[in-house]
């Protein structure tokens, strides 16, 4: 019964950490045009922290590259489990047009596991808001103990 | 037995000391201290069931006890008249002159007749002064058998001091319980400049350029409290015709006049002796000595003579101008110290600032002369002499591990010195918080000054500075990111043995203060002052307040032992490195900077220099208390 | 003994229930203000249960220890209250609580948490010393420190001390972690140190530093409510219009800097506490 209210208290309070790969920001907009009053996702419980030490769902933007492999992986580590990856726009799920540059690794889930992939170019605030939701559905499988690594 | 009793506590410590500097060899040493803290601490303890009692010290053939002490007293003066010429100050031949100049006058010329007088009084005010001296100053006498032995090899010494170091911290002893159980104000007095001349000779002990600077200022500043107090006897006299302490507190003569300038001058002379602003410098330049003379001089024992010295003449100064004065004095004190200490950085120097204003708010509740206001003094008294103490020997021996005082280099202490680090952290919050005996006693301060606005704005600032650098202290020491396990350094025997009986004893004093109420400070109080409070249940409570002593320990104890479960069971956590913005690697506190290079991340604590700088305030604050101190004399006519 | 029982167990209870319900309130408030609609009433306990649930990850084991200990101190202090007991213990029996986290930020190497501590060690320099002499009004009206007083009074408090109050809403702001006294951590997302004192805090022991809050949070208000003790009514109007001012403050101010923090609440709030102290002590 406890552990039936903390399920539900997890879909009821996310809270999200939103890190820039090193995206043109165009996704990064959108997703704080979420936090606006008009769409006000604090209606859900949801809170942009910027720690990961505090947050449930991490939503990443932007490309990986050399550079920035690494802050992902600190980044994903350092969230307390159970925790959700949102990968937003089409540079986060595949690298987008910048696919073939030299510096590029490809999507975010080449360097951490990914729940929900919400595509756009930019991807609206509409479909950032379903895909965070959607992520929010794997809250009811997932248990405390479960140790997601990154890869 | 009472007699046998006394004369152990005052005679036997100068033979011990004696021995000590006779007898050269370390093992010798070792017991002769290790004896006379044992016997010291007996005698102190044999004394409670028998206060009160008063002592009329039976004439010697030929020479009466005035007669030795007028010896011994000329005998001093020179010394300190030798030691000016020698260190070419000329201030301290200039008041040491003064002094046997107005000493003769006053003992030839002045003194009619030899009646008997009661030579030795004990209340259990100074019965609670020798425990303290006896217990807390054997303690820590056995610990500098340990930190002397550091010290020495860390200087590498080829000609031991230690004799003549332990020849003076011993004599030390006896010479506070003498003055403690004084009557005869001559023989305080004497007692009085003995520990001055003591404390010169600690200071001084490392004979280096600075530490016999401040040595010879010390002395000076001392002396001129000796100055005051001979021309305040003189005074005195004059009134009242009598020298005998208890007998001046009961005289009816109005507080007026060449009298109350006496006391006034008596009061002079205790801020001297305690290093109350302007004469703070002595107490600041003293940290240069060993550790254990800060914590047995400097903190628990001479220091507490001025405030001794005034809590005496409270009744007598009571409803005055010059009592009204001494609370605003005392206040101001507690502040401005307070400030002092928040922006430094030397831990030494914390600990005297926080000394001196602890010695301000128990001058304050002196001059503030309610019952509640004067308990809280005695309660003060009691608990800053033991937890300071603690807190000097664990900075002592942090000091002779990491070779610096400074607060920014024991950042992390945790990780190299697991128990000091504890222990330290257990003496700064026994100083902060309740529970414990000092907060009790600054609650009772505060409840009696609520009524006098300078004092109660004034001590209301002043605590929360003292939480402020405390807090940022306590803090420090536990900076050390890695939670590994627990695993106490080693240590003397001597020191471990010192630190756990100083925290240990300081907890226990502070649970059982209702009981310690009723069964000493009650009667400590004397006739001149009505129990402030009723005690049921463990609280102490009167009609405007109230203090749940006993239940707020338990439920303290429960709390921290849910606590200490919680880190057990956050040993099974995953432990992670401070956030820093995802560039972490895996050593505590550096991050991937440019260029991909490690960078270590550095954060000092908040000093406030520009604000609470020494240098910016230190001016400004004697001269307000260079201004009050000149009403409180003057406004005594 | 029983209803001392009673009163304990209440004053356990009202910390988290209260306190959870009024900061639900105060973020549907601020979101009305914003032109948003907010979260649910209920959201600070579905915050605070989620937390709980939580993998448990720390820096340093002292962070567990420093967290219990505040919230054993907030509580405490709150049960104290509703004991009816002293108000200057009470006081420094919440210091206790705001030392410890304090204490428990500094064991951190993080930048972000040393530097939150220090600010928060600046935000209790500025607030305690201003406590204390509203409960030195509070004494020199009534005659006792005892809340057991105040409740016998017979005239509502305000009449008599209504400069303290305002001191007393000083406090108020910077304990409840209002702008422009935010400084050191801050509700939502307001980052400027992360997130301050409680960077380096996540989990349950996260979750033990907010209902901890709330305990402070109910002490607090409780202790506005003192100002109106003789009547129920006059009680909750006092707290509810105090509490929406605080909220309409941290709504328009900016967050503004420690030296500014310090020198501006010593002085007003000295200033102001000195004059109502003197009336009340000339009277």
């Amino acid at each position: 019964m406890f552990k039936k209210f903390i399920q539900k208290s997890r879909i009821k309070s996310p809270w999200l950490l939103h890190y820039d790969c090193s995206s043109c920001n165009g996704c990064d907009i959108e997703v704080l045009a979420c936090l606006t009053p008009v769409y006000d996702i604090e209606r859900f419980g949801i809170i942009n922290v910027g720690n990961p030490f505090h947050a449930d769902i991490l939503l990443v933007t932007g490309t990986v590259n050399l550079r920035n492999r690494k802050v992902l992986v600190n980044l994903f580590d350092q969230m307390p489990n159970p925790k959700v990856v949102v990968a937003i726009g089409s540079c986060a799920l595949s690298g987008g047009i910048f696919r073939e540059t030299y510096n590029v690794l490809g999507g975010v889930d080449k360097v951490i596991p990914v729940d929900v992939y919400v595509p756009g170019c930019p991807a609206k605030p509409e479909a950032i808001i379903d895909g965070v939701v959607m992520g929010l559905d794997k809250f009811k499988g997932k248990n405390a103990e479960e140790k997601s690594h990154a890869g | 037995m009472v007699k046998e009793i006394t004369a152990i506590l005052i005679v036997f410590p100068f033979l011990a000391a004696l021995c000590c500097y006779v007898f050269r060899s370390s093992t010798m040493r070792f017991f002769i201290v290790l004896t006379t803290g044992v016997v010291l601490a007996a005698s102190a303890i044999f004394l409670i069931p028998m206060t009160p009692f008063s002592i009329a010290v039976p004439a010697l053939p030929g020479l009466g006890i005035h007669g030795i002490i007028r010896i011994l007293d000329f005998l001093l003066l020179f010394i300190i008249l030798y030691f000016g010429f020698k260190h070419h100050s000329l201030v301290i031949i200039g008041i040491a002159a003064f002094q046997i100049v107005l000493l003769a006058y006053f003992e030839f010329f002045l003194i009619r007749g030899e009646a008997a007088v009661t030579t030795i009084y004990g209340d259990y005010l100074s019965l609670i002064m020798v425990l303290i001296i006896s217990i807390v100053g054997s303690i820590i006498c056995f610990q500098a058998l340990a930190y002397m032995k550091n010290h020495e090899a860390h200087l590498q010494l080829t000609k031991t001091g230690q004799p003549r170091f332990f020849f003076v911290m011993i004599l030390f002893l006896g010479a506070m319980n003498g003055l403690v159980l004084s009557n005869d104000m001559l023989i305080f007095y004497f007692f009085f400049e003995v520990t001055t001349l003591c404390s010169f000779l600690l200071i001084g002990h490392d004979k280096t350029e600075t530490a016999i600077k401040n040595a010879v200022r010390a002395l000076w500043m001392n002396s001129l409290g000796g100055a005051a107090f001979i021309v305040a006897l003189v005074g005195i006299y004059h009134e009242i015709g009598t020298l005998e302490l208890q007998r001046i507190l009961i005289s009816s003569t109005p507080a007026a006049g060449v009298y109350l300038l006496s006391l006034a001058l008596l009061c002079f002379a205790a801020f001297t002796k305690s290093a109350q602003f302007p004469f703070q410098s002595w107490l600041l330049g003293a940290m240069v000595a060993p550790t254990p003379v800060s914590a047995l001089l400097h903190s628990s024992t001479m220091v507490k003579v001025g405030v001794y010295l005034v809590l005496r003449l409270a009744p007598a100064m009571s409803n005055t101008f010059l009592s009204q004065c001494l609370a605003c004095f005392g206040a101001f004190t507690f502040l401005s110290a307070a400030a002092l200490a928040v922006g430094q950085s030397n831990g030494k120097k914390v600990l005297a600032y926080s000394t001196i204003s602890n010695l301000g708010l128990i001058f304050a509740c002196a001059g503030l002369n309610t019952s509640e206001s004067i308990l809280a003094a005695i309660l003060l008294i009691i608990f800053h002499a033991v937890i300071k103490a603690l807190l000097f020997l664990c900075v002592g021996t942090i000091e002779q591990h990491i070779v610096s005082r400074d607060i920014e280099d024991m950042r992390g202490l945790y990780a190299t010195m697991p128990l000091t680090a504890l222990i330290s952290v257990m003496g700064v919050i026994m100083m902060i918080m309740p529970p414990f005996g000092v907060l009790l006693s600054k609650w009772m301060a505060m409840e009696a000054a609520a009524r006098n606005l300078y004092a109660i704005v004034m001590i209301a600032l002043g605590s929360a500075l003292t939480v402020m650098y405390w807090a940022r202290w306590a803090g420090t020491l536990m900076s050390d990111p890695f939670a590994g396990r627990f695993k106490p350094e080693s240590q003397p025997i001597l020191t471990w043995g010192a630190l756990g009986s100083l925290c240990a004893g300081a907890g226990i004093l502070s649970i059982a203060a209702p009981w310690l109420y009723r069964g000493m400070l009650i009667p400590a109080l004397g006739k001149a002052y009505l129990p402030p409070f009723t005690v049921h249940n463990g609280i102490l409570e009167n009609v405007s307040g109230a203090f749940a002593v006993f239940p707020l320990s338990l439920v303290a104890a429960v709390g921290f032992i849910v606590a200490v479960w919680a880190v057990k069971r956050a040993a099974g956590a995953r432990i992670v490195m401070p956030y820093l913005s995802g560039v972490q690697t895996t050593e505590s506190a550096v991050f991937t900077g440019p260029m991909n290079r490690p960078v270590k991340a550095e954060a000092k604590n908040y000093y406030l220099s520009s604000i609470f700088g020494e240098n910016r305030l230190t001016v400004w604050i004697n001269l307000v208390a260079g201004v009050l101190l000149t009403l409180m004399v003057g406004g005594a006519l | 003994m029983m209803s001392n029982t009673v009163l304990v167990i209440s004053g356990l209870v009202a910390g988290p229930l209260l306190g959870g319900l009024i900061n639900g309130l105060d973020r549907i408030i601020t979101a009305r203000l914003q032109s948003r609609i907010g979260p649910p009433v209920l959201q600070p306990f579905y915050d605070v249960i989620k937390l709980l649930g939580k993998e448990k990850m720390v820096v340093n084991v002292w962070q567990a220890f420093c967290a219990y200990c505040y919230i054993a101190a907030a509580s405490i202090s709150l049960v104290m209250f509703f004991l009816r007991s002293d108000l200057l213990l009470i006081l420094f029996i919440q210091a206790v609580g705001a030392v410890f986290l304090v204490i428990g930020a500094l064991s951190s190497t993080s930048p972000f948490s040393q530097v939150g501590a220090h600010r928060e060690l600046l935000q209790i320099l500025s607030y305690e010393p201003l406590l204390v002499l509203v409960t030195v009004g509070v004494y020199l009206e009534t005659g006792s420190f005892k809340i057991a007083t105040v409740y016998a009074w017979s005239e509502p408090l305000l009449l008599k001390l209504p400069f303290l109050y305002l001191v007393l809403g000083y406090a108020l702001t910077i304990k409840l972690r209002k702008s422009p006294f935010d400084l050191s951590t801050s509700h939502h997302a307001h980052q400027e140190l992360v997130k301050g004192l409680l960077t380096d805090y996540s989990g349950p022991f996260l979750a033990l530093t907010e209902i901890g809050h709330w305990f402070e949070i109910v002490l607090l208000l409780g202790f506005c409510s003192l100002f109106w003790a003789t009547n129920w009514v006059g009680m909750m109007i006092l707290v509810a219009v105090t509490y929406f001012l605080e909220i309409l403050i941290d709504n328009v101010s900016a967050r503004m800097n420690w030296r500014w923090m310090l020198g501006y609440v010593w002085a007003m709030g000295l200033s102001l506490s000195l004059v109502n102290l003197i009336w009340l002590y000339a009277g």
